[in-house]
């Protein structure tokens, strides 16, 4: 059984990268990669609070929740990518044994705290709850930190090897396998690279002080999963002729079986990897696994005065939420990904898991994770930066890998027509205005069929030498722009550009338009 | 090194040799056979090419065996072909063909895009066109740049597509579009696809910029693509509205002049296109803009 554990984590692992790996663009092989985000089990929770009705699009979810009161945690030992990280992690850090790791056990209440905490920002409609998802903070990692930095030294590798004379076609050769399979877009710059490469540094660094430091005292899905599996049917039962070596006690990842009771087992903790089963002396081969009709139950490891603290740290958490000013020059350049919800919907929905980030990149590349602007809240929503990429004018993508419709798909006609936000020009920048010289890239740029950028020619005469020359000035058309920010991209100035993007005149539909008609 | 130079030595001495043919035709048929451009009209791409070349020599005249030739289309949006803001595939694609016929050992494409590589190459077919014609079509790699010497008026060095430097022989094959800076884009403006850098800094004194670079990279052969042109709203378009089907391919070994000759398409004179004149004035034309010989041909 842990063989066969063994190989559905590295299966699930592979097919999850698979999957983030052609998150690109042409995007035309019909698999929906964001798939592998719909297993988490927290999603359909928490959509059915934003919703009020249960959303089909979580089916991989709904169906790990439904096995989950049989067969107990097994999503945590068996798919979840993080905690195949955490393994990982663990075997290159030295997780210490459980005996020494046994002083946090009083910690196993805070992933309780934190699940509940969480649900009660979301009945006060604060959906926060995606900073803490682990298919989430899988995902980001791997689009924020692991993929540029690995594609970053490949690349800077290749490339070195491609200027020694006698490696040039080998590393070439190479190098367009690289681009062909794995890079084919350029390499990925992305802002908040510190703040989520801590973020992932410190979950996967915790295992230093218990193996699956995070499952065991602070993951909200493995909390739920908990919660659910306190009765599971699917029983470990140990012989008789255990002679009590807790061999098995220290081999188990979650630290479910007691020390002083091997024949038991923490149901809502135990994981289901079977290092316990395949660590038991075969003389005594005391382990079995087996389904039982009547099943004991462990009740969970959290009272009414921790949910009590719980509720004051919640209520306090949305006051800080709340009390933050509203900084309207922030707010006004925050550009959406098009058809992204109106912007609490949005904030709502978007569960920051980067896969728009991830598409954008082979695209456009203007999506980035986004800084705290105005409000905590903000932090790694997707937000369109102009200057670092522009919304590719052909391109819908972001739309259609959204695991939450946080950004509908609309298809590409309507999301030609749906303005993210309106251009403004610099005039005390921009070229022609400041030095009275042709410049115009922008308009040159501009990609809707009747260009947004128009122009007039005027005379300028030059009062040190005294000669006219024609000068082509230009402005921003409201009703044809689409906000997609190419000019912006595209403006030849070093530094600040001379025209900008603001979220004036965007077009955000509301969960309730029928787009997809 | 040392086996570069020998090989190039080499082909030093191959090209001393095969210019006799040349000669030997021009004794043949007597100079001032073939004309200095070639206008021809009403046909498919592969047709107008096929004449267009025909009537200029072949392609032969041009490229020696074992030549490496560099295509520089312009792929420079993601747009599909019908829009025509990129070259058109099946002409590309017919050329690639000639130059493999003509000898040519290698035939690169590429282009420095200004919508996202990928999806250029892609949607204006011109990747996979060219590749079934045998044609190693390339991205940009943001490392084979080369600083080279403009020493123009302005511009003093500007970084170059190295293949582009390396190749044997050059073709470039513009799309005619209307620009809102430059007017028009043709031939002269395409090259700008070879440049590196910041290229939105060339757009200020355009005409004096573009001439400075342009006259270090001219090619071999310039090749106007007219099939369809792009009347307004270039060089992005997006408008069917503004394409025009004018089946026309416009060829000479002299890029000013093709560049000159293309402007009627659009009811332009050489007096309203700065860059144009410009070239003519700084001296980047082969032949005088009066005294040119063009064989204009209609197939029918
Ligand atoms: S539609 Fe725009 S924002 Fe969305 S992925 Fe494409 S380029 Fe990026
Ligand atoms: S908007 Fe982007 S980051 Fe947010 S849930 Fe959708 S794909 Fe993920
Ligand atoms: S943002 Fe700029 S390039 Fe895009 S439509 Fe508006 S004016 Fe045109």
């Amino acid at each position: 059984m842990r063989t066969a554990r063994r190989i559905s984590q590295i299966v699930f692992f592979l097919f999850f990268i698979f999957l983030f790996l052609i998150t690109r663009y042409p995007y035309e092989h019909g698999i929906t990669t964001e798939i592998f985000l719909r297993f988490s089990p927290l999603s359909p929770v928490f959509m059915f609070i934003k919703d009020l009705k249960i959303n089909l699009l979580f089916l991989p979810a709904l169906i790990i929740l439904f096995f989950t009161v049989f067969f107990g945690r097994f999503f945590c030992g068996w798919i979840c990518p993080l905690g195949t990280l955490l393994d990982i992690s663990g075997k290159i850090v030295k997780s210490p044994l459980n005996r020494i790791s046994e002083k946090w056990q009083k910690l196993r209440y805070l992933k309780f705290a934190l699940l509940i905490g969480l649900l009660i920002l979301a009945l006060f409609s604060v959906h926060i709850w995606g900073y803490f998802d682990p298919l989430s903070i899988f995902n980001r990692a791997l689009t924020i930190v692991f993929y540029p930095l690995a594609t970053l030294f490949a690349e800077k590798a290749l490339l070195a090897l491609s200027n020694v004379s006698f490696l040039e076609d080998p590393a070439y050769w190479l190098y367009d396998q690289f681009k062909y399979a794995i890079m084919p877009e350029n390499q990925a710059h992305y802002q908040q690279l510190f703040w989520i490469a801590l973020f992932i540094f410190l979950i996967l660094i915790a295992e230093k002080l218990s193996r699956r430091f995070w499952c065991r005292y602070l993951c909200p899905a493995g909390a739920l999963l908990s919660f659910l599996s306190q009765f599971r049917f699917y029983e470990r039962i140990v012989g008789e002729q255990c002679p009590a070596c807790n061999k098995c006690q220290i081999e188990c990842k979650m630290n479910a079986i007691p020390q002083d009771d091997v024949g038991y087992t923490n149901k809502v903790e135990c994981i289901e990897c079977f290092n316990c089963g395949a660590t038991c002396p075969p003389k005594y081969n005391a382990i079995t696994y087996r389904w039982r009709w009547t099943p004991y139950r462990t009740s969970v490891d959290y009272s009414r005065r921790r949910f009590l603290g719980t509720s004051v740290a919640s209520i306090t958490a949305l006051g800080l939420l709340g009390v933050g000013i509203k900084n309207k020059e922030a707010i006004n350049q925050q550009v959406r990904p098009p058809g992204s919800l109106t912007e609490e919907d949005f904030k709502d929905k978007c569960i920051r898991c980067m896969e728009c980030v991830r598409i954008c990149a082979s695209n456009g590349a203007c999506l980035q994770p986004s800084g705290i602007q105005s409000s905590i809240a903000d932090l790694w929503l997707p937000i369109a930066e102009m200057r670092t990429g522009y919304c590719e004018y052909n391109c819908n993508q972001c739309g259609q890998v959204c695991p939450t419709e946080a950004i509908l798909p609309l298809t590409l006609a309507q999301k030609k027509k749906t303005p993210m936000g309106l251009a403004y020009f610099d005039k005390n920048l921009c070229i022609p205005f400041a030095r009275n010289e042709d410049c115009i890239v922008c308009e040159e740029h501009c990609p809707t069929s009747e260009k947004a950028i128009k122009f007039d020619i005027r005379d300028f005469t030059d009062p040190k030498t005294g000669q006219t020359r024609k000068v082509k000035y230009p402005y921003v058309i409201k009703e044809l722009c689409i906000g997609c920010g190419i000019c912006v991209y595209k403006c030849p100035l070093e530094g600040k550009p001379a025209i900008f993007v603001t979220i004036e005149n965007q077009k955000r539909p509301t969960s309730s338009d029928i787009l997809k008609s | 090194m040392k086996r570069r130079q020998f090989i190039r030595s080499i082909s030093l001495g191959t090209a001393g040799i095969s210019l006799l043919p040349v000669l030997g035709n021009k004794l043949l048929y007597g100079s001032g056979q073939f004309p200095q451009a070639v206008w021809v009209e009403n046909g498919e791409p592969e047709q107008l090419l096929k004449r267009a070349l025909q009537e200029f020599g072949g392609l032969k005249r041009f490229i020696k065996k074992g030549d490496v030739v560099v295509i520089k289309p312009n792929i420079g949006w993601d747009r599909p072909p019908e829009l025509a803001a990129n070259t058109n595939p099946h002409l590309v694609a017919a050329l690639v063909k000639a130059c493999k016929e003509a000898g040519a050992k290698k035939v690169k494409i590429f282009d420095r895009t200004c919508n996202n590589p990928q999806r250029c190459y892609r949607n204006s077919q011109i990747q996979k066109w060219a590749e079934k014609a045998g044609a190693k079509v390339e991205h940009i790699r943001p490392n084979r740049f080369k600083k080279i010497t403009i020493d123009g008026n302005i511009v003093k060095e500007w970084l170059i597509y190295r293949d582009y430097l390396e190749a044997d022989k050059v073709i470039n094959v513009p799309i005619a579009k209307h620009h809102s800076l430059s007017l028009v884009t043709l031939g002269l403006k395409n090259l700008m696809g070879v440049m590196g850098d910041n290229r939105g800094l060339i757009h200020n004194n355009f005409a004096e910029k573009l001439t400075d670079i342009d006259r270090k990279i001219l090619p071999t052969l310039t090749i106007i693509d007219a099939y369809r042109i792009l009347t307004a709203n270039g060089p992005v378009g997006g408008n069917p509205k503004d394409v025009k089907l004018t089946k026309t391919l416009i060829l000479s070994d002299c890029t000013v002049s093709a560049d000159n000759l293309a402007l009627s398409l659009f009811g332009l004179k050489l007096e309203d296109v700065p860059h144009i004149k410009m070239a003519y004035e700084k001296g980047l034309a082969k032949y005088d803009p009066g005294k040119l010989t063009v064989r204009r041909v209609t197939l029918g």
